[in-house]
């Protein structure tokens, strides 16, 4: 009886579809608090990035010297609930720059641009150094020396001061500050785009060099050498058998070079070099860094916004990295 | 005499010795990579155009026989590989060419701002691997307690922070809120700090040192954690504990010695950066360094000096990751010598 009951109950659990490795995943990653609090404030940040534009107090405002004096509101407004003078203490809650503009407005419109920058530049990134780390990996000999070579010389390479030279040599190129994209007549800027683009090229070796270091473990593992001796061709072998192998560390490494990315794009911003066109955290902190002894709220909440985003990315990039390489754990 | 023969003798047994050979490759290893970084910082130029035309912007008036005379004066009217062979010939003998901004020797302008930078970042690094060390061993030791919660997420903020924006605040918070310390500058322009020139330097130093050593301590800290961990962890150190050695010699002689080596590549990195400087520390501090003034360069398009200080850089991290390498080997003697 005892044994029948046993066996009904092990016929029911098999009638349900085994965890797949992701849930499993999921629920540990939800046992982890900090990654779950990173994944909020990654939402949170998306949130604000796609609709910001309809909360936002004031519309979103064109480059420093491009700014008409209509458009200009009060200049050097610190906090509103800071200020005993203002009754509205919500009027500004970051408080105003010296050009007359809301700093909180800006931090709200450049959440777009954050987001745009972390994923261009971590999918240009990835795309790249999965190229390179799988054709070195996989077919190893003098393509695998010399793809090392060249990613050491990128590894070597002072790459902020190169991105400076570079961003500052393209971006003299612009013309329009916008390009639309023709079929589905989305606006993007142009001068970031460059900077993004840029970015994303100097970044893959350490990444490439980490999927090589992967293909070459898998590539020794039976599985495939049994897909080999069933003839596959080596096309399937590194689609269909190594690369959903390697999902679970990409998927980790791109959250760490997202929230890379951000700092990276705010500290070339910061530097001078970036697109005066589009208003991203970087380039508020560098309009407004030369008065800071006065403005020194436009200088400390997009610096919070850019530490917050960062923090997030990085933080959900751990816990991922615990949920789906559990061997990792320290 | 005999001392003489001496010094032959082991002369000899280095030539032909592993380390001597190993060094040797490793140094031929670079020249590629070396040769590799000049050809696409000479190309950088050229992706630029000519120089020229950007002085002609900057000066509208400026004839065409200046232009020529110009041209001549810095090599630019001969073809683009024979100007790269010049290049590269002057930059072995240490000539860097002229900067464009002014005609100065390169060389002599890097020399006068290069010890600025080296001063900051010596102190910075030393500072930051004299404490991270004992903090990362201590906190792998007692994972998950307070303390190692609190310095990991700490330490996680460090990384997630612009290095600028943490030095913005620094200068908001003490020069301008309570007026402690310099703002900018290496040194006391109006008037001294303390009244004393050596303690007017330290106020200066103190919070350029304080941002670079925040975020190189951020990294360390993460990276000695992680492998001390998985060091406390190994057989053999339980084997240590097992017979009956105390906990501090576990740990410092034993451990230790196995969780240094990514430390070392990080230490061997930061050295290598030492010339470079933080770019974004000295930019904020206006701190009169080789970063600020490639920052300043590469906006100015200044090639000379973008590409003579790009050149130091290289090969500043070359020889410091040769000297990772071979510090390798006495660390760990598994490494074998290829």
């Amino acid at each position: 009886m005892a044994s029948n009951k046993k066996g009904e109950k092990i016929k029911e659990k098999s009638k349900r579809r085994p965890a797949s490795q992701w849930a499993v995943a999921w629920r540990r990653f939800k046992r982890n608090k900090a990654g779950v609090f990173g994944l909020i404030i990654v939402m949170a940040v998306f949130f604000v990035g796609i609709f910001g534009s309809f909360f936002a107090p004031y519309p979103a405002r064109p480059n420093k010297d491009a700014i008409k004096p209509f458009y200009k509101g009060d200049v050097r407004k610190p906090p509103s609930w800071l200020d005993p003078e203002e009754p509205n203490n919500f009027k500004y809650l970051f408080g105003t720059t010296p050009i007359g503009t809301d700093v909180f407005s800006d931090v709200i419109h450049g959440t777009k641009y954050t987001i745009y920058v972390g994923l261009l530049v971590t999918a240009i990134t990835m795309a790249l150094s999965i190229v390179v780390g799988a054709i070195a990996g996989f077919y190893g000999r003098w393509v695998d020396n010399l793809l090392m070579r060249i990613s050491e010389v990128f590894l070597v390479f002072p790459a902020l001061l190169f991105i400076l030279v570079f961003v500052r040599i393209f971006t003299l190129t612009v013309g329009d500050p916008f390009l639309t994209i023709p079929i589905i007549n989305i606006q993007i800027p142009a001068g970031l785009t460059i900077v993004v683009v840029i970015l994303g090229l100097f970044n893959w070796a350490s990444n490439a060099r980490m999927i090589r270091g992967e293909f070459l473990r898998i590539r020794e593992l039976e599985f495939i050498e049994a897909e080999r001796a069933l003839g596959a061709s080596n096309t399937r072998i590194i689609f269909r058998h190594i690369l959903p192998n390697l999902l679970s560390s990409i998927i980790v490494v791109s959250s760490l070079t997202i929230a890379y990315a951000i700092l990276l794009e705010a500290a070339v911003s910061f530097l001078g070099f970036g697109d005066v066109n589009t208003i991203t955290w970087g380039q508020i902190l560098q309009e407004n860094f030369s008065e800071m002894r006065i403005v020194w709220w436009a200088e400390i909440f997009p610096g919070l916004a850019i530490l917050l985003t960062v923090f997030g990315f990085n933080l959900l990039g751990d816990g991922l990295s615990d949920a789906l390489n559990p061997r990792l754990r320290d | 005499m005999s001392s003489g023969r001496s010094i032959t003798r082991s002369f000899s047994s280095l030539l032909g010795s592993a380390m001597f050979r190993y060094i040797v490759r490793r140094l031929l290893y670079m020249i590629p990579v070396f040769l590799g970084i000049s050809i696409i910082s000479f190309f950088v130029m050229y992706a630029a155009g000519d120089p020229l035309s950007i002085i002609r912007i900057g000066k509208p008036d400026i004839t065409q026989e200046t232009i020529e005379s110009l041209k001549i004066y810095y090599g630019l009217d001969k073809p683009v590989p024979i100007q790269y062979l010049n290049w590269l010939t002057n930059l072995l003998q240490g000539n860097f060419g002229k900067s464009l901004r002014g005609g100065r020797p390169v060389n002599l302008l890097i020399g006068s701002w290069a010890w600025e930078t080296v001063k900051l970042q010596l102190i910075s690094i030393l500072l930051a691997f004299a404490i991270s060390i004992p903090i990362g061993i201590n906190s792998a030791k007692k994972q998950y307690s307070k303390q190692d919660v609190a310095v990991t997420s700490i330490s996680l903020f460090g990384v997630s922070m612009p290095t600028f924006w943490l030095g913005i605040i620094l200068i908001i918070i003490f020069s301008y809120q309570l007026g402690l310390l310099p703002s900018a500058g290496s040194r006391g322009a109006p008037y001294l700090w303390w009244d004393n020139p050596i303690l007017d330097q330290i106020a200066h130093l103190i919070m350029p040192v304080a941002v670079l050593v925040y975020v190189m301590l951020a990294q360390n800290i993460r990276l000695i954690r992680a492998n001390m961990l998985e060091i406390l962890r190994s057989d053999y150190v339980l084997a240590a504990r097992a017979s009956g050695l105390s906990e501090r010699k576990v740990i410092y002689k034993y451990a230790l010695r196995n969780a240094i080596g990514p430390v070392i590549t990080y230490l061997g990195i930061s050295l290598g950066m030492i010339i470079a400087g933080a770019p974004m520390t000295e930019y904020v501090f206006s701190w009169p360094g080789l970063g600020r003034r490639y920052v300043t360069a590469a906006m100015e398009l200044d090639f000379p000096v973008v590409m003579g200080i790009t050149m130091i850089i290289t090969m500043m991290t070359l020889i410091a990751n040769l000297m990772i390498d071979i510090a390798y080997v006495y660390i760990d003697p598994r490494i074998r010598l290829r």
